[in-house]
């Protein structure tokens, strides 16, 4: 396999493996943020989450993957780029680092919305019936 | 199996044992933690799922991005400072992602428990 196949190839199964590790994020956390967006019991509110939270994983994962330049200092056109498998080899272990770091921080990123969620829900528990 | 390969892989073992460790360290103590603050079993299960998440996660992206550029003649204690050199980072960015969830639980605990203690 020549260089320029594996950059092709390493590229499109490093992009399927963002969507795809977004994806197993998002199946991992469905059913508990599923019933809490239930209990907001407000159907724009949880509607809203429900259709975010798929989006809120799978995105940062994308743009974890794409964050990642094959351009460099040392090597700023496509022959240098493909001339070391090295090279190429370094960046999809970046890319790879990068899409699981966005993951993270996107899941940080839910932990705070949840912390609202569970506020909005415990304030409406204490309000007395209108 | 290149050389470079075989020690990116041992560091991947690491730091899964690394965030083995620190999960299942805290995972008791956290749980009951959540279930004293969280009235849903849903949200102890999602912020214990986040926290595994954000453990195993952070180690292997850390061991993942450590790239083994040795020489073709490198010797072998040279892949032994790199292995120890990847292992740092993996401690330092789980230390960090550790200590920001637990920022993000004590905001939690914060804003949920003094209510429920009222």
């Amino acid at each position: 396999m020549t260089n320029d196949h594996y950059l092709i190839l390493s590229y499109f199964v490093c992009a399927t493996l963002s969507v795809v590790l977004g994806t197993l994020a998002y199946l991992f956390f469905r059913h508990p943020f599923a019933a809490l967006a239930t209990a907001t019991s407000q159907n724009r509110l949880r509607s809203a989450l429900k259709r975010l939270f798929p989006l809120g994983l799978v995105f940062p994962a994308v743009l974890g993957f794409v964050s990642v330049s094959y351009i460099s200092c040392n090597r700023t056109s496509y022959e240098e780029i493909v001339q070391s498998r090295a090279y190429l080899f370094s960046k999809n272990q970046e890319q790879f680092s990068s899409i699981l770091l966005s993951i993270v921080t996107a899941v940080l990123v839910w932990d705070v919305v949840i912390i609202f969620v569970l506020k909005y829900v415990q304030n409406r528990a204490r309000r007395p019936a209108e | 199996m290149s050389a470079g390969l075989s020690a990116l892989l041992i560091l991947v073992a690491f730091s899964l044992i690394v965030a083995l460790i620190v999960f299942f360290a805290l995972r008791a103590s956290l749980r009951e933690l959540l279930r004293n603050t969280v009235r849903f079993p849903a949200g102890v299960t999602f912020y214990l799922r986040s926290f595994l998440v954000v453990i195993f996660l952070s180690a292997l992206s850390a061991a993942i991005g450590e790239s083994f550029d040795l020489k073709s003649d490198a010797r072998f204690m040279e892949y032994v400072w790199k292995v120890a050199e990847g292992l740092s980072s993996v401690l330092e960015r789980s230390l960090w992602f550790v200590a920001i969830y637990a920022v993000i639980v004590t905001i939690l605990i914060a804003t949920l428990k003094i209510k429920n203690d009222e």
